[in-house]
């Protein structure tokens, strides 16, 4: 029990325990594993009365579809994980990042946010995220998954070289 | 809506499994980009191998969910917006240290930083909504 509550999992049995899912949610639901486009309904959550015509779109219908109960089980897990394994219940720190750098509390807000937002849209643009295209885009074989998956990757590189090298000082 | 309980448990179950491997750590996602530790790589691709080969024993059973309806795969499209959505994407994910479903296992954890980059996600989402409003091709 220890070592699947509290010990961190070994790469292999998280790879295979993620991996699954794209069958499964295939099989039983009949739906592509992906997370991102669920933020759309978020955005509708906090203005419902939007006109735009992107989030009256077919996906936005309906803004407590499966794809708001998948994030909201989402968090859940975290949750569970976060209890079994003793986390803190709340806790401020960022691993290296706040360590290396001691920002006080904005410039960490600022800085996460502006990560978050090219996210959102870096993930719009591309139709998916790492679930949707690096899982199940990748593991059903398509290529617009392939050249998503390689920018997200040379990007995620070049960008943590420059925070090693000129935030972190060499690090 | 059906399979409320069903979306929700593989929610639960996905968000688990990211923390309990450690892909909702900043430092995971930061070694893996750094090359130090490719546990988040390395576990990618096994995801990746089991989920394609899942797929194919799908498609020799007949292409069939449970309820016998055809499963069809949902097709992403290749066009310009995929590698400059790409590039975005990788610099958020180095800058944040999250991807849009880690968060989600983050904000679970407590992580209060990590509310802010779901914060920025909206945000972001939402000014994909507004270029699209004056861009029909997205």
């Amino acid at each position: 029990m220890k070592y699947l509550f509290v010990d961190l999992w070994p790469w292999w049995l998280g790879g295979i325990a993620i991996g699954v899912l794209v069958p499964l949610m295939y099989y039983f639901l009949n739906t592509a594993l992906g997370v991102s486009t669920g933020y759309g309904n978020f955005v509708k959550i906090i203005m419902p009365a939007s006109k735009l015509r992107w989030l009256n779109s077919n996906p936005y219908k309906n803004k407590y579809n499966w794809r708001f109960v998948f994030i909201l089980g989402m968090i859940v897990g975290g949750f569970l994980s976060a209890r079994s394994s003793g986390m803190p219940w709340l806790s401020d720190s960022m691993g290296i990042f706040t360590d290396t750098l001691k920002w006080s509390l904005v410039p960490n807000i600022l800085w996460f946010f502006a990560g978050g937002t090219l996210l959102g849209l870096g993930a719009r643009l591309a139709n998916g995220c790492t679930s949707g295209h690096s899982i199940h885009g990748l593991a059903t074989l398509q290529k617009s998954s392939l050249v998503a998956t390689v920018f997200f990757l040379i990007f995620g590189v070049l960008t943590t070289y420059w925070i090693r090298v000129f935030l972190f000082g060499g690090a | 809506m059906k399979n409320r309980m069903g979306y929700l448990l593989t929610g639960i179950f996905f968000g688990f499994v990211l923390s309990r491997t450690g892909a909702s750590d900043y430092n995971y996602i930061y070694w893996m980009f750094s090359g130090v530790d490719l546990k988040l790589a390395l576990l990618m691709g096994t995801a990746i191998v089991v989920g394609a080969i899942g797929m194919m024993i799908l498609k020799a059973l007949g292409n069939k969910d449970i309820h016998g309806q055809e499963i069809e795969i949902n097709r992403k499209p290749l066009n310009r917006n995929t590698v400059i959505g790409g590039m975005l994407f990788g610099v958020g994910w180095a800058v944040s240290g999250a991807c849009p479903g880690t968060v989600l296992a983050q904000i679970g954890e407590g992580k209060i930083l990590g509310l802010f980059t779901f914060l920025g996600m909206v945000f972001g989402t939402y000014l994909y909504a507004l270029m699209a409003e004056k861009n029909p091709e997205l």
